[in-house]
């Protein structure tokens, strides 16, 4: 790959996994790039003149305002991701129950919870949102709008795994930003998707 | 801990910092002149200012998406004969009065300022 394409790329990676905003400023990298060349500049200075890739998909992100999503729909956004769980485990289980034994029953429980409890954290970090996030127009960024690492998506599904998560909800109640304590752990929040910006 | 005094990178911090807030200015300003493409904005900073004022491609072009995000400024793309395609970048009539306001506010500033500078020390 050639160091245009690599950097642009590079900048890309950062910004939430939206295919309009990637496209656009891709596009347009592209544009000002061949534009410092046929001005008779080198790639190097073009890219030179752009800067550090991260500081630049950052400060592009900073024209995206960040506007906090309410408690009210994060709530549904969480029931609906909650019901889509139900509506898939339960065939299932019941399947598993009318054909075998009552241990595997338990132990199929068992697996599609944890199913369950992963795929927040997956979705996030993938698709920078869940299946109920989406229905409510919400999306999960890091403080500068970025996508968020792996490890964040980690540390924001740990109250889960701690069996503290009812105590974190409570804090996205009173914080400014409608945060949970573990977002405020990991620098991640939850905000309205780009389309729902008034 | 003593004040350090501003070294050569601080200096350049707070050009840098200067720069920066009254890039949207500049860049409004420069497009009321007529429409123009990235490039043609970043050279024509340097020459009209006599690379007094100098932006890199990298701080200017998230200053034209945020412009052209919040209406100030309308775009349109255009493929020339040869060659690339190319963003243009226009005023719009929000565009018009948000120059006029940062203009008014920039020599409210810029007056109180150099009034302030010129005060001497008083006697005793």
């Amino acid at each position: 790959m050639s160091a245009d394409y690599e950097y642009i790329e590079r900048v890309i990676d950062q910004l939430p996994r939206e295919a309009t905003l990637r496209a656009q400023v891709a596009m347009e990298l592209r544009s000002h790039i061949a534009e410092r060349l046929e001005h008779g500049n080198s790639v190097e200075e073009a890219l030179q003149q752009l800067g550090d890739p991260v500081v630049l998909a950052e400060s592009y992100l900073a024209a995206i305002p960040l506007i906090p999503a309410s408690f009210g729909r994060r709530a549904v956004a969480r029931i609906l991701d909650a019901l889509g769980v139900v509506a898939v485990c339960a065939p299932i289980v019941w399947l598993i129950a009318i054909k075998t034994e009552f241990f595997f029953v338990i132990l199929t429980i068992g697996v599609l919870l944890s199913a369950a409890a992963l795929y927040p954290l997956l979705a996030e970090y993938f698709f920078g949102t869940t299946i109920g996030k989406r229905a409510m127009g919400l999306r999960v960024v890091r403080e500068s709008g970025a996508r968020i690492t792996f490890g964040q998506s980690v540390v924001r599904q740990l109250p889960v795994f701690l069996e503290v998560f009812w105590i974190d909800v409570l804090f996205a109640l009173f914080t400014e930003k409608h945060q949970r304590a573990f977002e405020i752990l990991s620098k991640t929040r939850v905000v309205t998707a780009m389309e729902n910006e008034s | 801990m003593a004040a350090r005094p501003a070294d050569g990178d601080d200096r350049r911090g707070i050009e840098r910092e200067l720069k920066r807030g009254s890039l949207e200015l500049i860049v409004l300003h420069l497009l009321s002149l007529g429409e123009a493409y990235g490039y043609e904005i970043v050279t024509a900073l340097t020459e009209r200012t006599n690379g007094s004022l100098e932006v890199t491609d990298g701080t200017l072009y998230p200053v034209l998406y945020r412009l052209e995000r919040a209406g100030f400024v309308a775009v349109r793309w255009e493929t020339p004969q040869r060659g690339v395609p190319r963003k243009y970048y226009r005023l719009t009539k929000p565009g018009q009065a948000e120059l006029a306001q940062l203009t008014r506010e920039w020599n409210t500033f810029a007056s109180a300022m150099s009034s302030l500078l010129r005060q001497q020390p008083e006697r005793t």
